[in-house]
């Protein structure tokens, strides 16, 4: 490792070697007493104004001595900080952070004037609440962690940060309450982000994977938010938080697929309204997936399915369609995933000339022109609503469906049974960060099952999860 | 994988065993017992019930079969002993899955299916024998409750429509027919011999052996009220009733109006019939692999499933329309191998461990 | 091969698995073939009609349903028959796969109608055989004879619905059957009494009227607007026929029926008919506790009792306003009821005794009871045994 030697020539010489990039600028000036200094940072990401004001022109009239401690002080900005690796300070100008170099002095003064685009807190899209806290993390770690400090102002709120990626530098910051959550899980989260050597983390996700025991896992095993008020009730209740620079959402472990069937509104409402929308939120995802493979099974394989009058108005419309009901069905569904998968990609202003080419020129003209069959379209538009009643687990409920459809079209209702038998034991054969992911349901957790498809009244939900092996396990302390 | 608990070993008995006594059971019974069937069936649910009530006492040990049986008698002979056992439950195991099959081809589709609709079965079986049998626990978690909502659908349907009265004169024609009816439907009786590849997995808490008694009970009383039911709704025409669950709960009186919502019920049970009918496969599978496989390595079961599994295939094939000379092959003329297996074996388990504790005195 | 590149080989294994796996599924779904028939190669047979044929042993007619596509305007259910013949029903149902090209399918066939010929004949069960063997079809459906020939009942056109077999079937409804007017019988039930010990049993007898309508007023296939007279058919199953050992021995009249229905408890809001003054008068059932029960302590006696209470519903003539609000039943007019159902009852009862028709399950009855005495008197139980009526009336306070 280079170390700063002290003559100016030389160290800047090493540093351009270093950072050879055109967007690298410096700035070199000479203060009243004679002393020759170099500022270098990186253009686009330093805040040039307040370079100047708070470092240039300080020192300028400076004619005192030309220790690092005296020019420190002169410069009475709290954010500086010395170094001698050349290295480190390069890492630091490429992060922001200019670096002002003078003759004779063997360490280099780091000095936080990062320019810092953030945008403000907004409502999160993917998680719109009509009760309850609308904050949302941005993609500033530091904002986040704020947004998390603010709801949790306790020392046992630890917020430990790491960087991760060899050219991102990535800053995650790993959050825990010492005491609750379980430290096997912290030790593990902790030597997983130390272990990943990867160039770049752009976004949280990609640490998701690294965290996977089974990262080829169709589930997933880490749970997600942008909301810091659902951040710090998973955080209070046990579990680990992981916050990543540049990215809006937060990744919590362990990760019980019970959670996605919760929301935060939930808990500001009352208990029988929020177990009410739970059930409907599993009815819909249950809807949503066995639908169209009942359909097409039905049709090809059990008749009986259906009650005689609704098979008679199906056989009506299937009439003279070219296509077989499963490919029928497939092709349905595969134009939903593209209308999808277009819309909400497209601007907001072309989305809804898309949705109108879909609903009618698709929908209405495809039925006309005989391709597909009315009760076809029903059953996909219900089976793509059902499915964002519970929008985190889209990424895996609609390859299940997807799933379900091709064993329903191959071997019929035996096959959506056995489909669901290997999902079933899938899904209660994984753990993820030692916690069941089916837990508090396999295995029954009694006291868990209070906040899990049911909820009860917050008064009674006085433990935290068992099923999250916390050893702080009372939450709510009655008189 | 975590050990199984109480709480699943009491699901399972109570209810995951019952379903795989609702699907030809019933007309076997009937077919030896006719309107007796409750009590042939009465005297193997109470059989198994004391048998199961004894292999959970040598839960307690914390070892595996396997391991009582070489602590006794050496290695070698209790891999002969485990390896025998493992034959007889993939022969045992032949009349369930021959069961599945033609329930498959009786109630998921409307015409005679290709064997080939069947095959995905094994794909199933293959996959879940590979894995440890310890890792069922959970998912008796979620398939016990499925189970009882199920069973109470299915009564609550079809409980109008039965007349309990054909039940009666009972015990009026002879023990001969109770006692046939007894002997030559032990083949669907495997439940004590299964929980022997069980030992070792299972985390024996104080009480065990009495829970598990009275959750076979409580199964098996759901057994018997099912059979009423059954016997109930189709009397004189029960024999020729197969897949009896299916077709119980069809005559309630909703169903014209909204279609048939009772195979919401049927395919439920299904799916836990499905994991019931390997389960013979998956205890045969575990128990070559504690006599001849390392606890650790997962490779051993992985090809033994693979070969059971496409051996069963091709047996199912041969045999696809040989199920009744089969059934009387199995379950009448080669009764005796049952009982001898089901009640005796797991019992003389016990021995091992009345005289392993006194040894020390 | 070194080990580390044998375990290796080894881990590959279960995703080769896998992909082999869905290779299978996705050409067997793009295939779509194992045999199968999808709904468009069905033919969802609603109602069965069998009649003998003298030459070729039976005549099915298998009345199909027919979709009517995306056009939804008009109700109802359209259906196309189709007559079969051959030497058993399987043979028949062949016969319409030859002709159709279409699978029959029974899964929703709700209604099995005999030929008058059917019944008659020989055993009905040789007809069921075929449904009763079936996996694929439900025991649940309604059996009924019809006079003259099933074809010809199926193959009519309905006044009240666009299918004859649902329209008969609306004959079926509880609504009905708690009126007394008619019986219900399904295949399960039927096949119950004829393999236990009563060998007996009964079906709704179907007849049908002709009805003048214009055409424009229902059926499927005709033109709107166009209006010309059509022979349309109403049906009525008010009698019933009563079977012994497979084949119908008696034919209850639609009093009959009535008091069937009485003795089976069934009746809720019929009307009962009597006289008061000479002039008829309609009393409503409000609640009909009728049963058949066998003592079998000692030679074993039948009572068959018919406990009813009625209001008065109809007079025939004009009444004061204070007797129209009281709806008061004389003592004559019950006394009147009681004679009339009385009469019915016994009729009833004889003419099943006489047949050989164990309608009431006596034989059942004395079975479940002692196996000893059944052997003992089953030969004898339907002609021999005394029967005691206790018909009681009561008026609705």
């Amino acid at each position: 490792m280079q170390n700063i030697t002290g003559t100016l020539k030389t160290d800047r010489e090493a540093l351009k070697k270093l950072l050879p990039a055109e967007d690298i600028l410096e700035f070199p000036f000479t203060s009243e007493n004679g002393c020759e200094f170099i500022c270098m940072f990186t253009d686009p990401i330093t805040d040039k104004e307040l370079l100047g004001q708070l470092v240039a022109r300080p020192l300028f009239r400076y004619d005192g001595d030309k220790s690092a401690e005296e020019i420190g002080k002169r410069l009475a900005f709290p954010e500086q900080r010395k170094e001698k690796s050349l290295d480190k300070l390069a890492e630091e100008i490429l992060a922001g952070n200019p670096v002002l170099l003078w003759e004779g002095m063997d360490e280099g003064l780091i000095v936080g004037t990062k320019k810092v685009f953030i945008r403000a807190v907004a409502e999160p899209p993917t998680d719109v609440t009509i009760k309850g806290p609308r904050e949302g993390f941005i993609e500033d770690v530091k904002v986040n962690t704020s947004l998390v400090r603010r709801r949790l102002k306790t020392g046992e709120l630890k917020i430990e940060y790491l960087k991760v990626g060899r050219r991102s530098q990535t800053f995650v910051a790993v959050c825990y309450l010492e005491g609750t959550s379980v430290q096997k899980v912290v030790d593990e989260v902790k030597e997983k982000l130390n272990r990943i050597d990867i160039d770049i983390i752009p976004d949280s996700s990609y640490l998701a994977r690294f965290l996977s025991s089974r990262p080829e896992s169709l589930m997933k095993q880490v749970g997600t938010t942008e909301k810091p008020d659902i951040f710090c009730a998973k955080i209070a209740e046990g579990r680990v938080g992981i916050l990543v620079d540049g990215s809006p959402i937060a990744l919590t472990v362990p990760y019980l697929i019970v959670e996605d069937f919760q929301s935060s509104e939930d808990y500001y409402v009352p208990s029988y309204r929020a177990t009410f929308t739970r059930l409907i939120r599993l009815f819909a995802l249950i809807v949503a997936i066995y639908l169209p493979a009942f359909y097409v099974a039905a049709q090809i394989f059990k008749l009986q399915l259906f009650p005689i009058k609704l098979l008679l108005t199906i056989a009506g419309s299937i009439r003279d369609l070219p296509f077989s009901p499963s490919l029928e069905m497939l092709l349905v569904l595969i134009v939903l995933e593209i209308l999808n998968e277009a819309s909400i990609r497209m601007p907001k202003y072309v989305g809804m000339a898309l949705s109108v080419v879909g609903a009618l020129v698709l929908g209405e003209t495809a039925v006309s022109a005989g391709f597909v069959s009315t009760p076809a379209i029903i059953i996909i538009a219900f089976s793509g609503i059902g499915l964002y009643a519970v929008p985190n687990l889209i990424e895996e409920t609609s390859v299940i469906r997807l799933v379900m459809l091709l064993v329903a079209g191959s071997v019929g209702t035996y096959g959506i049974i056995l489909a669901t038998g290997f999902i079933i034991f899938y899904l209660v054969t994984t753990d993820t960060f030692g916690s069941p992911l089916v837990a508090p349901f396999s295995p029954v957790i009694g006291k868990d099952l209070k906040d899990s498809l049911v909820k009860y009244n917050l008064a009674s939900l006085d433990t935290r999860p068992v099923s999250l092996g916390s050893k702080n396990k009372r939450r709510l302390r009655h008189e | 994988m975590n050990k199984i608990s109480t709480r699943q070993l009491c699901f399972f008995l109570a209810a995951i065993v019952p379903v795989g006594k609702i699907v030809l059971l019933p007309t076997n019974l009937i077919y030896y017992s006719k309107n007796n069937l409750l009590f042939p069936a009465a005297m193997n649910i109470i059989l198994q019930a004391g048998i199961v009530f004894l292999v959970l006492l040598l839960a307690k040990e914390n070892r595996s079969l396997y391991e009582l049986i070489s602590d006794k008698l050496g290695k070698v002979t209790a891999k002969i002993i485990l390896t025998v056992f493992s034959i007889f439950f993939f022969y045992a195991a032949f009349m369930p899955l021959l069961e599945q099959k033609i329930l498959v081809q009786g109630i998921f589709y409307d015409t005679l299916p290709s064997i080939l609709a069947f095959s995905s079965f094994f794909a199933f079986s293959a996959y879940l024998c590979a894995k440890p049998l310890s890792s069922l626990g959970r998912t008796w978690d979620i398939l016990a409750p499925l189970s009882i909502v199920a069973f109470i659908g299915i009564f609550f349907l079809s409980i109008g429509s039965a007349d309990f009265g054909a039940l009666a004169p009972a015990l009026q024609s002879g023990a001969g027919e109770i006692f046939r009816g007894f002997a030559f439907n032990m083949g669907w009786f495997l439940d004590s011999a299964i929980l022997l590849s069980f030992l070792g997995k299972i985390d024996y808490q104080k009480g065990l052996p009495w829970k598990g008694l009275i959750s076979y009970l409580a199964g098996g009383a759901a057994v018997l009220f099912f059979l009423a039911i059954f016997y109930g709704v189709f009397q004189e025409t029960a024999i020729n009733q197969e897949f009896a669950f299916s077709k119980i709960a069809k005559y309630f009186p909703g169903i014209e109006t909204l279609g048939r919502i009772d195979f919401i019920f049927v395919y439920s049970l299904s799916l836990v019939m499905a994991f019931y009918a390997i389960l013979p496969l998956q205890a045969g599978i575990d128990l070559l692999q504690q006599s001849y496989g390392k606890a650790e390595k997962r490779l051993l079961p992985a090809l033994l499933s693979i070969a059971v599994n496409i051996v069963m295939l091709v047996l199912t094939l041969l045999f696809d329309h040989r199920y009744i000379s089969l059934n009387f092959l199995i379950n009448q003329d080669l009764f005796w191998i049952f009982p001898i297996f089901c009640l005796l074996l797991p019992a003389l388990m016990l021995l091992f461990k009345i005289r392993r504790h006194r040894e020390p005195q | 091969m070194n080990r580390n590149k044998f375990i290796r080989t080894l881990k590959t294994i279960p995703i080769k698995l896998w992909l082999i796996l869905a290779a299978i599924i996705a050409f067997s779904f793009l295939s779509n073939d194992f045999g199968l028939v999808d709904v468009q190669k069905t033919a969802i047979v609603l109602a069965a009609g069998i009649d003998r044929n003298q030459e070729k042993g039976y005549t099915l007619t298998a009345q199909i349903a027919v979709p009517k596509g995306v056009d939804r305007t008009t109700g109802g259910t359209s259906s196309v028959e189709f007559v079969a013949e051959g030497e058993t029903i399987a043979d028949c149902v062949s016969d319409i796969y030859c002709k159709t090209g279409w699978v029959p399918k029974f899964i929703f066939c709700n209604l099995i109608i005999l030929g008058e010929d059917t019944a008659k004949e020989g055993n009905v069960f040789d007809a069921f055989d075929f449904f009763l063997r079936n996996e694929y079809m439900s025991d649940g459906c309604f059996v009924a004879v019809c006079q003259g020939s099933a074809q010809d009942l199926l193959s009519s056109e309905s006044a009240i619905d666009d299918t004859s077999s649902m329209a008969i079937t609306k004959l079926f409804s509880d609504a009905n059957v708690k009126s007394g007017k008619s019986m219900k019988m399904s295949l399960r039930e039927f096949a119950i009494g004829y393999y236990g010990a009563t060998k007996s049993g009964y079906m709704p007898y179907i007849v049908q009227h002709k009805q003048e309508t214009n055409a424009s007023s229902g059926g499927s296939g005709q033109q709107q607007g166009e209006s010309q007279p059509k022979e349309q058919k109403i049906y009525c199953a008010e009698r019933t026929a009563l079977f012994s050992e497979g084949k119908q021995v008696a034919l209850l009249d639609p009093d009959d029926t009535f008091a069937f229905s009485l003795i089976e408890g069934n009746v809720f809001t019929g009307y009962l008919l009597a006289e008061e003054d000479g002039k008829p008068v309609s009393l409503t059932v409000l609640k009909d506790e009728g049963s058949v029960s066998l003592d079998t302590k000692g030679a074993p006696k039948v009572t068959v009792k018919v406990e009813l209470t009625v209001r008065l519903f109809n007079r025939s003539v004009p009444s004061d306003i204070d007797d129209v609000s009281s709806n008061e039943v004389s003592d004559e007019l019950k006394e009147n009821a009681q004679k009339v159902v009385r009469e019915e009852v016994e009729r009833v009862f004889e003419t099943s005794r006489q047949n050989g028709c164990d309608l009431f399950k006596l034989n059942q009855t004395l079975y479940r009871s002692s196996l000893k005495k059944y052997e003992e008197f089953k030969d004898t139980l339907l002609s021999a045994v005394p029967v005691t009526y206790e018909i009681d009336i009561k008026t609705a306070k």
